[in-house]
Protein backbone atom coordinates (compact mmCIF):
# COMPACT_ATOMS: atom_id res chain seq x y z
CA UNK A 1 0.00 0.00 0.00
CA UNK A 2 1.21 3.45 -0.86
CA UNK A 3 0.28 6.19 1.62
CA UNK A 4 -1.42 8.95 -0.38
CA UNK A 5 -0.63 12.31 1.16
CA UNK A 6 -1.97 14.57 -1.54
CA UNK A 7 -5.62 15.26 -2.18
CA UNK A 8 -5.23 14.92 -5.92
CA UNK A 9 -3.63 11.49 -5.52
CA UNK A 10 -6.67 10.37 -3.58
CA UNK A 11 -8.86 11.71 -6.36
CA UNK A 12 -6.92 9.77 -8.98
CA UNK A 13 -7.45 6.65 -6.88
CA UNK A 14 -11.21 7.24 -6.69
CA UNK A 15 -11.44 7.83 -10.42
CA UNK A 16 -9.45 4.68 -11.15
CA UNK A 17 -11.72 2.63 -8.90
CA UNK A 18 -14.77 3.98 -10.71
CA UNK A 19 -13.30 3.36 -14.17
CA UNK A 20 -12.26 -0.21 -13.41
CA UNK A 21 -15.50 -1.13 -11.70
CA UNK A 22 -17.39 0.27 -14.67
CA UNK A 23 -15.22 -1.54 -17.22
CA UNK A 24 -15.37 -4.90 -15.44
CA UNK A 25 -18.96 -4.91 -14.25
CA UNK A 26 -21.01 -2.78 -16.65
CA UNK A 27 -21.11 -5.56 -19.29
CA UNK A 28 -22.43 -8.01 -16.70
CA UNK A 29 -25.02 -5.52 -15.46
CA UNK A 30 -26.03 -4.99 -19.05
CA UNK A 31 -26.44 -8.73 -19.57
CA UNK A 32 -28.68 -8.99 -16.50
CA UNK A 33 -30.64 -5.88 -17.46
CA UNK A 34 -31.26 -7.15 -20.99
CA UNK A 35 -32.36 -10.53 -19.67
CA UNK A 36 -35.28 -8.85 -17.88
CA UNK A 37 -36.44 -6.69 -20.80
CA UNK A 38 -39.40 -7.32 -23.05
CA UNK A 39 -38.57 -7.30 -26.80
CA UNK A 40 -39.80 -3.76 -27.42
CA UNK A 41 -37.29 -2.48 -24.86
CA UNK A 42 -34.43 -4.62 -26.15
CA UNK A 43 -34.83 -3.50 -29.74
CA UNK A 44 -34.65 0.19 -29.11
CA UNK A 45 -31.83 2.41 -30.28
CA UNK A 46 -31.65 4.38 -27.02
CA UNK A 47 -31.95 1.63 -24.42
CA UNK A 48 -32.36 2.22 -20.70
CA UNK A 49 -30.26 0.59 -18.00
CA UNK A 50 -33.20 -0.36 -15.77
CA UNK A 51 -36.00 -2.14 -17.64
CA UNK A 52 -39.18 -0.04 -17.69
CA UNK A 53 -41.37 -3.13 -17.48
CA UNK A 54 -39.19 -5.97 -16.15
CA UNK A 55 -40.33 -9.44 -17.14
CA UNK A 56 -39.43 -13.09 -16.49
CA UNK A 57 -40.50 -14.05 -19.99
CA UNK A 58 -36.96 -14.41 -21.32
CA UNK A 59 -36.12 -16.84 -18.52
CA UNK A 60 -39.31 -18.77 -19.08
CA UNK A 61 -38.53 -19.02 -22.78
CA UNK A 62 -34.93 -20.05 -22.10
CA UNK A 63 -36.21 -22.89 -19.92
CA UNK A 64 -39.14 -23.98 -22.07
CA UNK A 65 -38.10 -23.28 -25.64
CA UNK A 66 -34.47 -24.37 -25.41
CA UNK A 67 -32.77 -27.46 -24.00
CA UNK A 68 -30.83 -25.42 -21.50
CA UNK A 69 -31.72 -27.72 -18.59
CA UNK A 70 -30.30 -30.66 -20.48
CA UNK A 71 -27.13 -28.70 -21.26
CA UNK A 72 -26.83 -27.72 -17.61
CA UNK A 73 -27.24 -31.32 -16.50
CA UNK A 74 -24.64 -32.58 -18.97
CA UNK A 75 -22.27 -29.78 -18.06
CA UNK A 76 -22.64 -30.52 -14.38
CA UNK A 77 -21.97 -34.25 -14.83
CA UNK A 78 -19.01 -33.82 -17.14
CA UNK A 79 -17.42 -30.95 -15.22
CA UNK A 80 -17.74 -32.53 -11.77
CA UNK A 81 -16.40 -35.86 -12.94
CA UNK A 82 -13.53 -34.18 -14.72
CA UNK A 83 -12.73 -31.97 -11.72
CA UNK A 84 -12.78 -34.97 -9.38
CA UNK A 85 -10.57 -37.01 -11.69
CA UNK A 86 -8.13 -34.15 -12.23
CA UNK A 87 -7.85 -33.52 -8.50
CA UNK A 88 -7.15 -37.16 -7.65
CA UNK A 89 -4.63 -37.65 -10.45
CA UNK A 90 -2.87 -34.35 -9.76
CA UNK A 91 -2.70 -34.92 -5.99
CA UNK A 92 -1.11 -38.34 -6.42
CA UNK A 93 1.33 -37.19 -9.06
CA UNK A 94 2.26 -33.99 -7.23
CA UNK A 95 3.02 -35.92 -4.02
CA UNK A 96 5.12 -38.38 -5.97
CA UNK A 97 7.08 -35.60 -7.64
CA UNK A 98 7.46 -33.50 -4.50
CA UNK A 99 8.51 -36.06 -1.91
CA UNK A 100 10.04 -39.06 -3.64
CA UNK A 101 13.23 -39.54 -5.58
CA UNK A 102 13.09 -41.83 -8.56
CA UNK A 103 14.82 -41.91 -11.88
CA UNK A 104 13.40 -39.55 -14.49
CA UNK A 105 11.46 -37.56 -11.91
CA UNK A 106 12.65 -34.16 -13.00
CA UNK A 107 12.32 -34.87 -16.71
CA UNK A 108 8.81 -36.24 -16.33
CA UNK A 109 7.67 -33.29 -14.27
CA UNK A 110 9.15 -30.87 -16.78
CA UNK A 111 7.49 -32.67 -19.66
CA UNK A 112 4.09 -32.68 -17.97
CA UNK A 113 4.24 -29.00 -17.06
CA UNK A 114 5.46 -27.94 -20.48
CA UNK A 115 2.37 -29.61 -21.93
CA UNK A 116 0.56 -26.38 -21.09
CA UNK A 117 1.89 -25.06 -24.37
CA UNK A 118 0.58 -27.86 -26.55
CA UNK A 119 -2.03 -26.00 -28.61
CA UNK A 120 -5.46 -27.41 -27.74
CA UNK A 121 -6.72 -27.27 -31.32
CA UNK A 122 -3.65 -29.21 -32.46
CA UNK A 123 -4.25 -31.93 -29.87
CA UNK A 124 -7.83 -32.13 -31.02
CA UNK A 125 -6.68 -33.11 -34.53
CA UNK A 126 -5.41 -36.41 -33.09
CA UNK A 127 -7.86 -36.83 -30.23
CA UNK A 128 -10.75 -36.75 -32.71
CA UNK A 129 -9.75 -39.87 -34.70
CA UNK A 130 -8.49 -41.59 -31.52
CA UNK A 131 -11.89 -41.15 -29.94
CA UNK A 132 -13.60 -42.46 -33.06
CA UNK A 133 -11.57 -45.68 -33.00
CA UNK A 134 -11.98 -46.23 -29.30
CA UNK A 135 -15.68 -45.49 -29.12
CA UNK A 136 -15.18 -42.47 -26.89
CA UNK A 137 -16.39 -40.11 -29.58
CA UNK A 138 -19.73 -38.49 -28.79
CA UNK A 139 -19.74 -39.82 -25.23
CA UNK A 140 -19.68 -37.92 -21.96
CA UNK A 141 -16.94 -40.26 -20.72
CA UNK A 142 -14.80 -39.17 -23.65
CA UNK A 143 -15.37 -35.52 -22.84
CA UNK A 144 -14.47 -36.08 -19.17
CA UNK A 145 -11.18 -37.60 -20.29
CA UNK A 146 -10.48 -35.03 -23.01
CA UNK A 147 -10.85 -32.20 -20.50
CA UNK A 148 -7.80 -33.54 -18.65
CA UNK A 149 -5.90 -31.79 -21.42
CA UNK A 150 -6.84 -28.37 -20.06
CA UNK A 151 -6.23 -28.55 -16.35
CA UNK A 152 -4.09 -31.57 -15.50
CA UNK A 153 -0.64 -30.05 -16.20
CA UNK A 154 -1.30 -26.83 -14.28
CA UNK A 155 -3.01 -28.76 -11.46
CA UNK A 156 0.02 -30.95 -10.93
CA UNK A 157 2.17 -27.86 -10.70
CA UNK A 158 -0.18 -26.10 -8.27
CA UNK A 159 -0.32 -29.07 -5.89
CA UNK A 160 3.40 -29.63 -6.30
CA UNK A 161 4.00 -26.11 -4.95
CA UNK A 162 1.90 -26.97 -1.91
CA UNK A 163 3.47 -30.33 -1.19
CA UNK A 164 7.09 -29.45 -1.75
CA UNK A 165 6.82 -27.00 1.15
CA UNK A 166 5.68 -29.63 3.65
CA UNK A 167 8.59 -30.54 5.93
CA UNK A 168 10.21 -33.90 5.15
CA UNK A 169 10.61 -34.47 8.89
CA UNK A 170 6.85 -34.82 9.21
CA UNK A 171 6.72 -37.71 6.75
CA UNK A 172 9.85 -39.22 8.22
CA UNK A 173 8.35 -39.14 11.71
CA UNK A 174 5.21 -40.89 10.50
CA UNK A 175 7.36 -43.57 8.88
CA UNK A 176 9.24 -44.06 12.14
CA UNK A 177 5.91 -44.65 13.78
CA UNK A 178 5.35 -47.41 11.28
CA UNK A 179 2.75 -45.75 9.07
CA UNK A 180 2.58 -47.07 5.52
CA UNK A 181 3.03 -44.75 2.56
CA UNK A 182 -0.62 -44.88 1.55
CA UNK A 183 -1.74 -44.06 5.07
CA UNK A 184 0.69 -41.13 5.29
CA UNK A 185 -0.68 -39.69 2.08
CA UNK A 186 -4.30 -40.13 3.09
CA UNK A 187 -4.19 -39.18 6.74
CA UNK A 188 -1.33 -36.72 6.90
CA UNK A 189 -0.55 -35.08 3.57
CA UNK A 190 -3.96 -34.60 1.96
CA UNK A 191 -5.55 -32.89 4.99
CA UNK A 192 -2.66 -30.42 4.99
CA UNK A 193 -3.19 -29.36 1.39
CA UNK A 194 -6.99 -29.06 1.36
CA UNK A 195 -6.85 -25.45 0.10
CA UNK A 196 -4.73 -26.69 -2.79
CA UNK A 197 -7.17 -29.49 -3.52
CA UNK A 198 -10.06 -27.02 -3.56
CA UNK A 199 -8.12 -24.75 -5.90
CA UNK A 200 -7.41 -27.54 -8.33
CA UNK A 201 -10.97 -28.84 -8.21
CA UNK A 202 -12.39 -25.38 -8.97
CA UNK A 203 -9.77 -24.65 -11.59
CA UNK A 204 -10.51 -27.80 -13.56
CA UNK A 205 -14.26 -27.42 -13.00
CA UNK A 206 -14.10 -23.92 -14.50
CA UNK A 207 -12.11 -25.10 -17.48
CA UNK A 208 -14.57 -27.81 -18.38
CA UNK A 209 -17.65 -25.75 -17.55
CA UNK A 210 -16.41 -22.92 -19.74
CA UNK A 211 -15.11 -24.93 -22.67
CA UNK A 212 -16.56 -24.50 -26.11
CA UNK A 213 -14.05 -26.01 -28.55
CA UNK A 214 -13.77 -29.61 -27.34
CA UNK A 215 -17.41 -30.07 -26.57
CA UNK A 216 -18.40 -28.58 -29.93
CA UNK A 217 -16.10 -31.00 -31.76
CA UNK A 218 -16.27 -34.21 -29.74
CA UNK A 219 -20.01 -34.26 -29.03
CA UNK A 220 -22.44 -34.51 -31.90
CA UNK A 221 -25.71 -35.73 -30.34
CA UNK A 222 -27.98 -33.01 -29.08
CA UNK A 223 -28.82 -34.80 -25.88
CA UNK A 224 -25.18 -34.96 -24.76
CA UNK A 225 -24.35 -31.34 -25.47
CA UNK A 226 -22.86 -29.20 -22.72
CA UNK A 227 -23.55 -25.52 -22.14
CA UNK A 228 -20.97 -23.88 -24.44
CA UNK A 229 -22.04 -25.42 -27.74
CA UNK A 230 -25.58 -25.72 -26.41
CA UNK A 231 -25.91 -21.96 -26.06
CA UNK A 232 -24.01 -21.22 -29.23
CA UNK A 233 -25.96 -23.54 -31.48
CA UNK A 234 -29.28 -22.48 -29.99
CA UNK A 235 -28.78 -18.76 -30.29
CA UNK A 236 -26.90 -18.76 -33.56
CA UNK A 237 -29.44 -21.17 -34.93
CA UNK A 238 -33.17 -21.21 -34.49
CA UNK A 239 -33.25 -18.36 -31.97
CA UNK A 240 -30.82 -16.02 -33.68
CA UNK A 241 -31.19 -12.38 -32.70
CA UNK A 242 -33.31 -13.33 -29.69
CA UNK A 243 -31.06 -11.34 -27.39
CA UNK A 244 -33.46 -11.40 -24.45
CA UNK A 245 -33.47 -15.19 -24.25
CA UNK A 246 -29.74 -15.34 -25.08
CA UNK A 247 -28.92 -13.09 -22.14
CA UNK A 248 -31.29 -14.98 -19.84
CA UNK A 249 -29.65 -18.24 -20.91
CA UNK A 250 -26.23 -16.69 -20.29
CA UNK A 251 -27.21 -15.68 -16.78
CA UNK A 252 -28.57 -19.15 -16.06
CA UNK A 253 -25.45 -21.02 -17.16
CA UNK A 254 -23.19 -18.55 -15.34
CA UNK A 255 -24.91 -18.98 -11.99
CA UNK A 256 -23.44 -22.39 -11.03
CA UNK A 257 -19.82 -21.27 -11.42
CA UNK A 258 -20.51 -17.93 -9.81
CA UNK A 259 -22.10 -19.64 -6.79
CA UNK A 260 -19.35 -22.19 -6.30
CA UNK A 261 -16.72 -19.57 -6.87
CA UNK A 262 -18.12 -17.05 -4.40
CA UNK A 263 -18.09 -19.73 -1.70
CA UNK A 264 -14.51 -20.80 -2.32
CA UNK A 265 -12.84 -17.81 -3.93
CA UNK A 266 -10.43 -17.07 -1.09
CA UNK A 267 -8.76 -20.48 -1.34
CA UNK A 268 -8.89 -20.36 -5.07
CA UNK A 269 -7.04 -17.10 -5.67
CA UNK A 270 -4.44 -17.91 -3.03
CA UNK A 271 -3.85 -21.36 -4.36
CA UNK A 272 -3.58 -20.27 -7.95
CA UNK A 273 -1.25 -17.35 -7.39
CA UNK A 274 0.97 -18.95 -4.76
CA UNK A 275 3.10 -20.83 -7.27
CA UNK A 276 3.80 -17.82 -9.42
CA UNK A 277 4.81 -15.23 -6.83
CA UNK A 278 6.66 -17.18 -4.19
CA UNK B 1 11.53 -21.00 -0.96
CA UNK B 2 13.55 -23.97 0.20
CA UNK B 3 13.24 -26.90 -2.10
CA UNK B 4 15.80 -29.64 -1.80
CA UNK B 5 17.15 -30.48 -5.19
CA UNK B 6 20.15 -32.40 -3.94
CA UNK B 7 18.74 -33.65 -0.70
CA UNK B 8 18.90 -37.42 -1.01
CA UNK B 9 16.30 -39.63 0.55
CA UNK B 10 17.46 -40.27 4.08
CA UNK B 11 19.47 -43.40 4.16
CA UNK B 12 20.77 -43.45 7.70
CA UNK B 13 19.11 -46.08 9.80
CA UNK B 14 18.17 -45.29 13.38
CA UNK B 15 21.57 -46.21 14.74
CA UNK B 16 23.26 -43.74 12.45
CA UNK B 17 25.71 -46.13 10.80
CA UNK B 18 26.98 -44.70 7.54
CA UNK B 19 25.73 -46.88 4.72
CA UNK B 20 26.17 -46.80 0.97
CA UNK B 21 23.19 -44.81 -0.36
CA UNK B 22 22.65 -47.13 -3.29
CA UNK B 23 20.00 -49.59 -2.27
CA UNK B 24 18.55 -49.94 1.19
CA UNK B 25 15.34 -51.85 0.75
CA UNK B 26 13.09 -49.22 2.29
CA UNK B 27 14.49 -46.53 0.01
CA UNK B 28 13.76 -48.61 -3.04
CA UNK B 29 10.31 -49.32 -1.71
CA UNK B 30 9.72 -45.61 -1.27
CA UNK B 31 10.91 -44.79 -4.78
CA UNK B 32 8.64 -47.46 -6.14
CA UNK B 33 5.71 -45.99 -4.25
CA UNK B 34 6.56 -42.50 -5.53
CA UNK B 35 6.66 -43.71 -9.10
CA UNK B 36 3.48 -45.75 -8.72
CA UNK B 37 1.40 -42.77 -7.59
CA UNK B 38 2.73 -40.69 -10.48
CA UNK B 39 1.77 -43.46 -12.88
CA UNK B 40 -2.01 -42.88 -13.29
CA UNK B 41 -1.51 -39.22 -14.22
CA UNK B 42 1.41 -40.21 -16.41
CA UNK B 43 -0.55 -42.81 -18.36
CA UNK B 44 -3.41 -40.43 -19.09
CA UNK B 45 -0.94 -37.68 -19.87
CA UNK B 46 0.78 -39.87 -22.43
CA UNK B 47 -2.52 -41.03 -23.94
CA UNK B 48 -4.26 -37.67 -24.11
CA UNK B 49 -1.49 -35.12 -24.44
CA UNK B 50 1.85 -36.54 -25.47
CA UNK B 51 0.78 -39.10 -28.08
CA UNK B 52 -1.86 -36.83 -29.67
CA UNK B 53 0.63 -33.99 -29.73
CA UNK B 54 3.35 -36.02 -31.43
CA UNK B 55 0.86 -37.61 -33.79
CA UNK B 56 -0.47 -34.20 -34.80
CA UNK B 57 3.07 -32.99 -35.41
CA UNK B 58 3.63 -36.09 -37.52
CA UNK B 59 0.49 -35.37 -39.58
CA UNK B 60 2.21 -32.20 -40.77
CA UNK B 61 4.38 -34.30 -43.08
CA UNK B 62 1.48 -36.14 -44.65
CA UNK B 63 -1.22 -35.31 -47.09
CA UNK B 64 -4.46 -36.20 -45.43
CA UNK B 65 -7.69 -34.66 -46.59
CA UNK B 66 -11.31 -35.63 -46.92
CA UNK B 67 -10.63 -36.68 -50.51
CA UNK B 68 -7.49 -38.66 -49.75
CA UNK B 69 -8.14 -40.02 -46.27
CA UNK B 70 -5.28 -42.52 -46.52
CA UNK B 71 -2.33 -40.38 -45.31
CA UNK B 72 0.44 -40.03 -47.90
CA UNK B 73 3.94 -38.91 -46.90
CA UNK B 74 4.79 -35.63 -48.61
CA UNK B 75 7.81 -34.43 -46.61
CA UNK B 76 7.96 -30.70 -46.18
CA UNK B 77 5.44 -29.92 -48.87
CA UNK B 78 2.76 -28.70 -46.45
CA UNK B 79 5.23 -26.24 -44.97
CA UNK B 80 6.29 -25.07 -48.43
CA UNK B 81 2.64 -24.42 -49.19
CA UNK B 82 2.24 -22.40 -46.01
CA UNK B 83 5.26 -20.21 -46.41
CA UNK B 84 4.46 -19.40 -50.01
CA UNK B 85 0.91 -18.51 -49.05
CA UNK B 86 0.39 -14.84 -48.33
CA UNK B 87 -2.88 -15.57 -46.57
CA UNK B 88 -1.09 -17.78 -44.06
CA UNK B 89 1.67 -15.27 -43.42
CA UNK B 90 -0.98 -12.64 -42.79
CA UNK B 91 -2.69 -14.96 -40.33
CA UNK B 92 0.60 -15.51 -38.55
CA UNK B 93 1.29 -11.78 -38.29
CA UNK B 94 -2.31 -11.14 -37.23
CA UNK B 95 -1.87 -13.67 -34.43
CA UNK B 96 1.26 -11.89 -33.21
CA UNK B 97 -0.65 -8.62 -33.31
CA UNK B 98 -3.63 -10.06 -31.45
CA UNK B 99 -1.47 -11.76 -28.82
CA UNK B 100 0.86 -8.78 -28.42
CA UNK B 101 -1.85 -6.15 -28.01
CA UNK B 102 -4.13 -8.30 -25.88
CA UNK B 103 -1.33 -9.43 -23.58
CA UNK B 104 0.23 -5.98 -23.27
CA UNK B 105 -3.04 -4.23 -22.48
CA UNK B 106 -4.12 -6.98 -20.06
CA UNK B 107 -0.89 -6.81 -18.09
CA UNK B 108 -0.93 -3.00 -17.92
CA UNK B 109 -4.58 -2.89 -16.82
CA UNK B 110 -4.10 -5.81 -14.44
CA UNK B 111 -1.13 -4.06 -12.84
CA UNK B 112 -2.96 -0.75 -12.50
CA UNK B 113 -5.98 -2.50 -11.02
CA UNK B 114 -3.78 -4.47 -8.61
CA UNK B 115 -2.12 -1.24 -7.45
CA UNK B 116 -5.56 0.28 -6.84
CA UNK B 117 -6.82 -2.79 -4.95
CA UNK B 118 -3.69 -2.81 -2.83
CA UNK B 119 -4.76 0.53 -1.33
CA UNK B 120 -7.09 0.71 1.66
CA UNK B 121 -10.57 2.01 0.87
CA UNK B 122 -14.13 1.21 1.90
CA UNK B 123 -15.68 -1.62 -0.02
CA UNK B 124 -12.32 -2.87 -1.22
CA UNK B 125 -13.00 -6.52 -0.46
CA UNK B 126 -16.43 -6.55 -2.05
CA UNK B 127 -15.15 -4.78 -5.14
CA UNK B 128 -12.21 -7.14 -5.45
CA UNK B 129 -14.44 -10.20 -5.26
CA UNK B 130 -17.15 -8.84 -7.56
CA UNK B 131 -14.76 -7.72 -10.27
CA UNK B 132 -13.35 -11.26 -10.58
CA UNK B 133 -16.59 -12.06 -12.39
CA UNK B 134 -15.39 -11.63 -16.01
CA UNK B 135 -12.81 -14.35 -15.38
CA UNK B 136 -15.26 -17.02 -14.30
CA UNK B 137 -18.04 -16.54 -16.84
CA UNK B 138 -18.20 -19.27 -19.50
CA UNK B 139 -16.48 -18.17 -22.70
CA UNK B 140 -19.67 -18.51 -24.73
CA UNK B 141 -21.38 -16.13 -22.32
CA UNK B 142 -18.53 -13.65 -22.65
CA UNK B 143 -18.79 -13.85 -26.40
CA UNK B 144 -22.57 -13.31 -26.36
CA UNK B 145 -22.22 -10.43 -23.96
CA UNK B 146 -19.74 -8.56 -26.09
CA UNK B 147 -21.46 -9.43 -29.36
CA UNK B 148 -24.61 -7.89 -27.87
CA UNK B 149 -22.78 -4.76 -26.71
CA UNK B 150 -21.14 -4.42 -30.14
CA UNK B 151 -24.41 -5.16 -31.94
CA UNK B 152 -24.77 -2.87 -34.93
CA UNK B 153 -28.43 -2.00 -34.52
CA UNK B 154 -29.31 -2.08 -30.84
CA UNK B 155 -25.92 -2.44 -29.15
CA UNK B 156 -25.02 -0.53 -26.03
CA UNK B 157 -21.81 0.80 -27.51
CA UNK B 158 -23.53 2.51 -30.43
CA UNK B 159 -26.18 3.93 -28.08
CA UNK B 160 -23.52 5.41 -25.78
CA UNK B 161 -21.41 6.77 -28.63
CA UNK B 162 -24.49 8.18 -30.30
CA UNK B 163 -25.63 9.86 -27.09
CA UNK B 164 -22.18 11.37 -26.73
CA UNK B 165 -22.39 12.62 -30.29
CA UNK B 166 -19.31 10.65 -31.30
CA UNK B 167 -20.89 8.85 -34.24
CA UNK B 168 -23.40 10.06 -36.79
CA UNK B 169 -24.75 6.67 -37.83
CA UNK B 170 -24.65 3.31 -36.05
CA UNK B 171 -21.47 1.32 -36.67
CA UNK B 172 -21.83 -2.36 -37.51
CA UNK B 173 -18.73 -3.21 -35.48
CA UNK B 174 -18.49 -6.94 -36.00
CA UNK B 175 -18.83 -6.60 -39.77
CA UNK B 176 -15.89 -4.25 -40.20
CA UNK B 177 -12.34 -5.63 -40.04
CA UNK B 178 -11.07 -3.10 -37.50
CA UNK B 179 -14.24 -3.16 -35.44
CA UNK B 180 -14.27 -6.95 -35.25
CA UNK B 181 -10.61 -7.12 -34.23
CA UNK B 182 -11.19 -4.41 -31.64
CA UNK B 183 -14.17 -6.32 -30.24
CA UNK B 184 -12.39 -9.67 -29.89
CA UNK B 185 -9.36 -7.99 -28.30
CA UNK B 186 -11.55 -6.06 -25.87
CA UNK B 187 -13.51 -9.19 -24.90
CA UNK B 188 -10.31 -11.07 -24.13
CA UNK B 189 -8.74 -8.16 -22.25
CA UNK B 190 -11.92 -7.87 -20.22
CA UNK B 191 -11.98 -11.50 -19.23
CA UNK B 192 -8.23 -11.63 -18.43
CA UNK B 193 -7.73 -8.41 -16.50
CA UNK B 194 -8.99 -9.98 -13.24
CA UNK B 195 -6.61 -12.91 -13.73
CA UNK B 196 -3.59 -10.66 -14.17
CA UNK B 197 -4.78 -8.52 -11.26
CA UNK B 198 -5.01 -11.53 -8.93
CA UNK B 199 -1.46 -12.64 -9.61
CA UNK B 200 -0.03 -9.14 -9.39
CA UNK B 201 -1.95 -8.29 -6.22
CA UNK B 202 -0.50 -11.40 -4.58
CA UNK B 203 2.92 -10.16 -5.64
CA UNK B 204 2.28 -6.63 -4.39
CA UNK B 205 1.36 -7.88 -0.96
CA UNK B 206 4.93 -8.99 -0.44
CA UNK B 207 6.41 -5.52 -1.04
CA UNK B 208 7.79 -4.37 2.30
CA UNK B 209 6.08 -1.34 3.77
CA UNK B 210 9.37 -0.23 5.36
CA UNK B 211 10.85 0.38 1.94
CA UNK B 212 7.84 2.41 0.92
CA UNK B 213 7.92 4.38 4.17
CA UNK B 214 11.62 5.08 3.69
CA UNK B 215 10.94 6.37 0.18
CA UNK B 216 8.14 8.54 1.56
CA UNK B 217 10.56 10.00 4.09
CA UNK B 218 12.86 10.89 1.23
CA UNK B 219 9.99 12.86 -0.23
CA UNK B 220 8.96 10.45 -2.98
CA UNK B 221 5.46 10.79 -4.42
CA UNK B 222 3.21 7.89 -5.35
CA UNK B 223 4.44 7.82 -8.96
CA UNK B 224 8.08 7.60 -7.90
CA UNK B 225 7.37 4.92 -5.35
CA UNK B 226 5.73 2.81 -8.02
CA UNK B 227 8.66 3.33 -10.35
CA UNK B 228 11.55 2.94 -7.92
CA UNK B 229 10.29 0.66 -5.17
CA UNK B 230 7.36 -1.40 -6.42
CA UNK B 231 8.27 -2.00 -10.05
CA UNK B 232 11.70 -3.52 -9.39
CA UNK B 233 10.18 -5.73 -6.73
CA UNK B 234 7.25 -6.94 -8.82
CA UNK B 235 9.15 -7.28 -12.08
CA UNK B 236 9.63 -11.08 -11.95
CA UNK B 237 5.91 -11.54 -11.31
CA UNK B 238 5.12 -9.19 -14.19
CA UNK B 239 7.23 -11.34 -16.49
CA UNK B 240 5.50 -14.54 -15.37
CA UNK B 241 2.05 -12.99 -15.76
CA UNK B 242 2.99 -11.69 -19.20
CA UNK B 243 4.18 -15.12 -20.33
CA UNK B 244 1.16 -16.93 -18.87
CA UNK B 245 -1.14 -14.45 -20.58
CA UNK B 246 0.73 -14.68 -23.87
CA UNK B 247 0.39 -18.47 -23.74
CA UNK B 248 -3.31 -18.21 -22.98
CA UNK B 249 -3.87 -15.68 -25.76
CA UNK B 250 -2.08 -17.88 -28.27
CA UNK B 251 -4.47 -20.63 -27.25
CA UNK B 252 -7.54 -18.41 -27.27
CA UNK B 253 -10.22 -19.64 -29.58
CA UNK B 254 -13.61 -19.86 -27.85
CA UNK B 255 -14.52 -16.18 -27.66
CA UNK B 256 -13.39 -15.48 -31.22
CA UNK B 257 -15.15 -18.54 -32.58
CA UNK B 258 -18.40 -17.53 -30.91
CA UNK B 259 -18.16 -13.80 -31.67
CA UNK B 260 -16.96 -13.66 -35.26
CA UNK B 261 -16.03 -17.20 -36.38
CA UNK B 262 -12.81 -15.62 -37.62
CA UNK B 263 -14.59 -13.18 -39.91
CA UNK B 264 -15.46 -10.87 -41.50
CA UNK B 265 -13.33 -12.05 -44.44
CA UNK B 266 -10.78 -13.78 -42.15
CA UNK B 267 -9.85 -10.53 -40.40
CA UNK B 268 -10.10 -12.10 -36.93
CA UNK B 269 -8.73 -15.47 -38.00
CA UNK B 270 -5.78 -16.20 -35.74
CA UNK B 271 -3.76 -19.42 -35.81
CA UNK B 272 -6.02 -21.26 -33.36
CA UNK B 273 -9.07 -20.51 -35.51
CA UNK B 274 -7.14 -21.37 -38.67
CA UNK B 275 -6.13 -24.81 -37.36
CA UNK B 276 -9.70 -25.48 -36.25
CA UNK B 277 -11.23 -24.43 -39.59
CA UNK B 278 -8.66 -26.31 -41.67
CA UNK B 279 -9.08 -29.45 -39.60
CA UNK B 280 -12.78 -29.54 -38.84
CA UNK B 281 -14.37 -27.55 -41.65
CA UNK B 282 -12.10 -28.43 -44.55
CA UNK B 283 -10.89 -31.75 -43.06
CA UNK B 284 -7.40 -30.98 -44.35
CA UNK B 285 -5.45 -32.53 -41.49
CA UNK B 286 -2.04 -32.22 -43.17
CA UNK B 287 -2.13 -28.47 -43.54
CA UNK B 288 -3.91 -28.01 -40.22
CA UNK B 289 -1.08 -29.88 -38.51
CA UNK B 290 1.61 -27.95 -40.37
CA UNK B 291 0.01 -24.73 -39.16
CA UNK B 292 -0.05 -26.29 -35.70
CA UNK B 293 3.70 -26.88 -35.85
CA UNK B 294 4.37 -23.25 -36.76
CA UNK B 295 1.92 -22.18 -34.06
CA UNK B 296 3.59 -24.39 -31.47
CA UNK B 297 7.06 -23.10 -32.30
CA UNK B 298 5.83 -19.51 -32.01
CA UNK B 299 4.33 -20.35 -28.64
CA UNK B 300 7.30 -22.37 -27.41
CA UNK B 301 9.67 -19.41 -27.19
CA UNK B 302 7.82 -17.54 -24.41
CA UNK B 303 7.00 -20.80 -22.67
CA UNK B 304 10.63 -21.82 -22.41
CA UNK B 305 11.36 -18.47 -20.78
CA UNK B 306 8.57 -19.16 -18.31
CA UNK B 307 9.64 -22.68 -17.55
CA UNK B 308 13.22 -21.62 -16.92
CA UNK B 309 11.92 -19.05 -14.47
CA UNK B 310 9.80 -21.48 -12.48
CA UNK B 311 12.31 -24.29 -12.64
CA UNK B 312 14.97 -22.29 -10.90
CA UNK B 313 13.01 -23.29 -7.82
CA UNK B 314 12.53 -26.94 -8.55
Amino acid sequence: MIPLSHAHERWILRILIAVFVFFLLAPVVWMISTSFKPPEEIFRTSPSLIPDAPTWRNYLRAFTETDILKYLGNGLIVSSLNAGLTTVLAALAAYGFAKFRFRGRKGLMLLMISAQMFPYAVLLISIYPMFQWSGLFDTRTGLVLAYLVFALPASIYILFSYMVNLPDELIEAARMDGAGEGLILRELILPLVIPGLITVFLYSFMWSWNDLLYSLTLITSEDKRTIGPGLLLTFLGEMEQDWGAAMAGSVIVSLPVVLVFSLLQRFFIQGLTAGAVK
Amino acid sequence: MASHPQNPVRTGPVGGHPRRPAAPAHVRRQSRFGLSIVLPALILFVALLLVPFLRSLGFAFFESTLFSPEPKFVGLENFRDLFSDRVFLETWLRTLFYVGITTGVTVVLGFAWALVLNQAFTGRKVIRTATILPWILPSTVTAFLWAWIFNGQFGLLNAVLDAAGAIGAPVVWLSTPTGAMFAVILAKVWLSTPVAMSFLLAGLQSVSSEEIDAAMMDGCRAGNIIRHVILPHIFPTLVIVFVLQAMANFQQIDTILAMTRGGPARTTTVLSIEVYQKAFNEWDMGHASAIGVVWFLTLAVPTVVYLRAIFKRF
